[in-house]
């Protein structure tokens, strides 16, 4: 799949071409609507599945005490809870979204569980990381970079504040590898995804433009190749799900 | 679907939720807080990596060969069976079972042993925990009704036993009773002696015929 829009003043908004500098805005609208609800929402539109793929994730990140994490898009905070236990108080985790609706509920959720001590709450743009170069051993941006307008820039600027030696792990709705269970997803996104919204979030625009901006996401070798092209090395994805969902992980070196 | 993510997930909340009926153990966790336990039990494909904070997180470590690392994934590793787990509990045994190859050790035997410690303590008034849902009456002829059939199984299980024992020795005579069992392991072994006295003998009269036969 190519992003080729991102090289022209317009980028996709799910299935409709938009202005590249609304995006972000018109993204944010859709992360304050569903922020309060995004928990529930996950659990029931994943079947729960999502909190086994996060696991998959952390696994893969090879985390240590004293690690520096950032958790980029990091919305409610399940990855950071875990990483702030593993890193423990030697390290940090820096949670990072640009939402302010998504970083308040994550915020509340995680000092109500006592995750407090070494993690921060950055507002952040992935494009423009306000941190330094070289200063994180881990980079995680779990179903965050099919939002971001410049995916290219989002992944230099990840690139940029990795430490040698660190890496990214992305983890995001992808393709499946089998094309039954393509066509089964495709009625699920669809047709159920925004009545389920409507119906617990109130609010089925949102989870429409979740289902387009699936579809529009690079594939899998897509986004190896456009990691590569920015400088990650010994890049590989897993598929989870049968692709639904792929887990690309990057070094830098 | 990530197997062993699904079952790391599994032991977490297991492990957590047992915990969390204990109201002491959190104490006791405090000591081992910010220590890994690396666990490679040989019947799973993939090691466990236990992180000890305020809680136990689980981890699947993908690297089987971490144990040849420097420096070590964790503050302890272990590689066992999950027949060797249990003996862990005893100290005085982890020389034995190193030397017997069951284990294999790296790091500070510690952080197992208070990993082993802090489940073998635990300490769940299940009676309790469940007056909270059901009220003190609702709770205590619960209890009262289990320990009640508890019993009755136990009764009914000793009266099978001896059914099933008596009908095998004295009626269909298919096993032999303990006594006979004693009394035949006596004869064997005062045949035992006997042969032996008879071999001893023999020796000493093949020595007497042919002396030079010792040279």
């Amino acid at each position: 799949m190519s992003d080729n829009p991102q090289h022209s003043d317009q980028t996709h908004f799910g299935f409709k071409q938009v202005d590249k500098n609304n995006k972000a805005s018109m993204v944010a609208d859709v992360f304050h609507s569903v922020a309060a609800k995004y928990d529930v929402m996950n659990d029931l539109m994943s079947m729960g599945i999502h909190r086994v793929w996060k696991r998959f994730t952390i696994d893969c990140s090879g985390a240590r005490q004293g690690h520096k994490v950032l958790d980029l898009a990091g919305g409610t905070g399940d990855l950071t809870a875990k990483f702030s236990r593993i890193v423990g108080d030697k390290g940090q985790v820096i949670l990072a979204d640009i939402n302010d609706s998504m970083l308040k509920v994550g915020r509340d959720k995680l000092r109500d569980r006592g995750v407090v001590g070494n993690v921060e709450y950055v507002q952040a743009n992935a494009e423009a990381l306000p941190f330094e170069d070289n200063t994180f051993d881990i980079i995680t941006i779990a179903f965050g970079l099919r939002n971001v307008t410049d995916k290219d820039k989002a992944l230099a600027s990840m690139y940029r504040v990795l430490k040698p030696g660190g890496r990214l792990l992305v983890l995001e709705f992808s393709k499946p590898t089998n094309d039954m269970l393509s066509k089964a997803y495709d009625m699920y996104s669809f047709h159920v995804l925004p009545k389920m919204g409507q119906l617990v979030a109130n609010d089925g625009g949102s989870y429409q433009y979740l289902a387009e901006s699936i579809r529009m996401h690079p594939d899998q070798d897509t986004l190896k190749s456009m990691m590569e092209t920015v400088g990650f090395e010994q890049v590989t994805y897993h598929n989870l799900t049968g692709g639904i969902v792929a887990l690309h992980r990057g070094f830098k070196f | 679907m990530p197997t062993p993510q699904l079952i790391s997930a599994l032991v977490e909340t297991s492990i957590n939720g047992v915990l969390a009926l204990d109201a002491k153990s959190h104490e006791r966790l405090k000591g081992l807080s910010g220590k890994r336990l690396w666990v490679h039990v040989r019947e799973l494909p993939w090691p466990l990596t236990f992180c000890f904070s305020q809680r136990i997180d689980v981890l699947v470590d993908s690297d089987i060969e971490a144990l040849s690392e420097t420096p070590l994934p964790a503050d302890c590793c272990l590689s066992l069976s999950l027949t060797t787990l249990p003996l862990l509990q005893d100290s005085s045994q982890i020389t034995k079972l190193i030397k017997q190859d069951k284990l294999e050790l790296m790091g500070d035997i510690h952080v197992a042993q208070g990993f082993s410690q802090l489940l073998s303590e635990l300490n769940i008034d299940l009676e309790e925990k469940l007056s909270s849902l059901v009220g003190d009456v609702g709770a205590r002829l619960t209890f009262q009704r289990l320990g009640a059939v508890k019993t009755a199984v136990t009764k009914k299980a000793h009266y099978i036993k001896t059914i099933i024992r008596d009908g095998a020795i004295e009626e269909k005579h298919i096993v032999a009773s303990p006594i006979a069992i004693a009394h035949f392991c006596d004869e064997v072994n005062m045949l035992r002696s006997d042969v032996e006295r008879l071999e001893a003998k023999l020796s000493l009269l093949e020595h007497q015929v042919n002396p030079s036969t010792d040279d």
